[in-house]
């Protein structure tokens, strides 16, 4: 089990890095939208209580976790054509637990997303926020948790799925939106009352208190803060539930109706 | 009931596997009721053709649907019950190969052995006597989107031969193939047979490739209309069959199937007439039906030829009995 879920992990990386413009398109993309968008609003960006805040700065831990959606959706993805270019048949016929290959899928995509990501963190010093270790090593943590969600969810979404236009389709419509409301963009605080509903049932929006709290807090300050155990045991609650829901569906098998008479 | 045999590479006891139907489509039975027993060792071609349930009878031994009900031994081990036990001792070959096209012929034939159990210093001696027979010497660390289709069909079949299943089971694997390559691959699998004693069960909807195996089914409409040797099953056609090509054949058809002894069949311009004296019926149709017939030729009986009097018979059957 161990043995296949790493072989299939293995193939995404290979795969991933043999293809340049996976590696571009996954990483250019929030790069370009968080220079954009943060040159853009920086101007008339007044957030109450972060006004001290740069457009940028506040927007640098939503596009860390664009990232993260990006590479799980990418990585996904590559399920419709497996399924469509026969090699899925083959690792469903062979003798090992279904399970390897949600598990080999996601943690392929983790892997993707951590590699890209992590040299981002860089980036915090340059936007004036000092980063430790600590604070590096939590806010990694949160992006497995949110990867592993992110991931888990696009295997659901894919699993059945024939065409990836009908991938997108669902992404515009119910995986973008899912970052949108996740105070990546905007801020929770000032959003009329129906948006802010949404925001605070959306999972991600408790993903993303795991990536930001840790870039202005010591840990030891936040780990006492009953909002960020909140935040993480949503977030482990979306992780975790979205995988034991692909594991369910892989092991579906189609079945034949009972016969006649 | 008793068991199967439990030395048979495959039995296959009441097979019955129904698709539920959706809201606009209603429930299908895609097999009633199969009985099949392969020995070991044997080259067995499941035929019939589209819509026959070969496809779903190939889906179900592979593991990848359960059917309605019935039962499943693969080598004694029971397939529905036991499912890894039974997959272990197959190597699937699918319709699409496969393979990784991003990867490496090496890098897919060693995901193959990982996921199949296949230890490291096993994998590089089976790699080193499969790869021989194979055209694949030179071209293992290629990517596979650069082979040609003989070529990716080779691979796979080395793929799958890395765990040496006892069973092969391909699903109409020559597809795509030209003539050639083809004839190759059946020639292949012909001495995987007899070198190595792999038994193979393969489906095909080419009743040329079923007259090289050791036992032929037919399939129509989820039933097994005929199960033996192809040699066996055309002697049962009898002799020589008259093939009559031309233009309004009924009159010649009606008038030739009222003689004692003889059968006719037509489909669409083609007569076919079995029975009786060939060469003097050829005499009678050049002289007085010289005007409706375009060619006439003798040919030996074909597992085509056995298809299509098994099916007219069916269907007369079907007729009677509705």
């Amino acid at each position: 089990m161990m043995r296949a879920t790493l072989t299939l992990t293995h193939r995404e990386l290979v795969r991933f890095f043999r293809q340049p413009h996976r590696v571009i398109g996954s990483l250019a993309q929030p790069l370009l939208i968080w220079a954009f968008l943060g040159g853009g609003f920086t101007a008339s960006f007044r957030a109450p209580g972060m006004e001290q805040l740069s457009y940028a700065e506040y927007f640098y831990p939503g596009v860390l976790l664009m990232l993260m959606l990006f590479s799980g959706i990418f990585s996904t993805i590559t399920l419709i054509e497996d399924r469509n270019q026969g090699l899925l048949q083959g690792v469903l016929v062979a003798p090992v637990a279904r399970m390897a290959i949600v598990l080999g899928k996601v943690a392929g995509g983790v892997a993707i997303s951590l590699v890209q990501a992590v040299p981002l963190l860089l980036a915090a010093p340059l936007l004036g926020i000092p980063l430790g270790w600590a604070e590096a090593g939590w806010i990694v943590w949160g992006f497995f948790l949110s990867c592993v969600g992110f991931t888990a969810l696009g295997f659901l979404i894919a699993w059945n799925m024939e065409s990836t236009a009908g991938f997108h389709a669902v992404m515009s419509v119910f995986l973008m939106p899912l970052w949108m409301l996740s105070g990546a963009l905007f801020p929770l605080e000032n959003s009329p009352a129906w948006l802010w509903g949404l925001m605070i049932v959306n999972p991600v929006t408790h993903a993303l208190t795991l990536i930001r709290t840790p870039l202005y807090h010591p840990p030891l300050e936040f780990l006492a803060s009953r909002d960020y155990w909140l935040a993480m045991t949503i977030t482990i609650v979306w992780a975790v539930g979205t995988l034991m829901l692909a594991l369910w569906r892989v092991n579906q098998v189609e079945r034949g109706a009972p016969p006649e008479g | 009931m008793t068991p199967p045999p439990p030395l048979a590479a495959v039995a296959i006891r009441q097979l019955i596997h129904r698709y539920p139907g959706a809201r606009r489509t209603p429930p299908r039975t895609a097999l009633h009721g199969i009985d099949l027993c392969i020995a070991p060792g044997t080259f067995f071609v499941l035929t019939g053709p589209n819509g026959s349930g070969k496809s779903t009878l190939f889906r179900i031994l592979c593991g990848m649907a359960r059917p309605s009900a019935g039962q499943i031994a693969i080598f004694g081990h029971d397939l529905l019950a036991d499912p890894c036990t039974a997959r272990r001792e197959m190597g699937v070959v699918f319709q699409r190969p496969a393979l990784d096209r991003h990867l490496t012929v090496l890098e897919n034939l060693r995901i193959h052995a990982n996921l199949h159990h296949v230890p490291p210093p096993l994998f590089r001696q089976r790699l080193e006597r499969l790869i021989a027979w194979s055209d694949l010497t030179d071209r293992l660390d290629e990517r596979v989107a650069t082979l040609s289709g003989g070529l990716a069909r080779q691979t796979e079949l080395v793929k799958v031969l890395l765990h040496e299943p006892r069973l092969l089971l391909l699903d109409e694997p020559t597809v795509g193939l030209d003539p050639g390559g083809r004839i190759a691959f059946l020639e292949t699998l012909q001495r995987l047979q007899h070198d190595q004693g792999v038994t193979i069960l393969m489906t095909s909807h080419l009743f040329a490739e079923a007259e090289r195996a050791d036992q032929v089914a037919i399939l129509r409409q989820g039933r097994l209309l005929a199960m033996d040797a192809p040699a066996r099953l055309t002697e049962r056609m009898g002799r020589e069959i008259l093939v009559v090509q031309g233009e309004a054949l009924e009159e010649l058809a009606h008038a030739f199937g009222q003689r004692p002894g003889v059968e006719v069949s037509l489909q669409a311009n083609e007569l076919r007439i079995r029975g009786g004296d060939l060469l003097e019926w050829i005499r009678e149709l050049l002289t007085g039906h010289r005007q409706e017939i375009r060619s006439l030729a003798i040919k030996q009986p074909t597992l085509e030829d056995v298809y299509v009097q098994l099916t007219g018979r069916a269907l007369q059957a079907d007729e009677e009995s509705s």
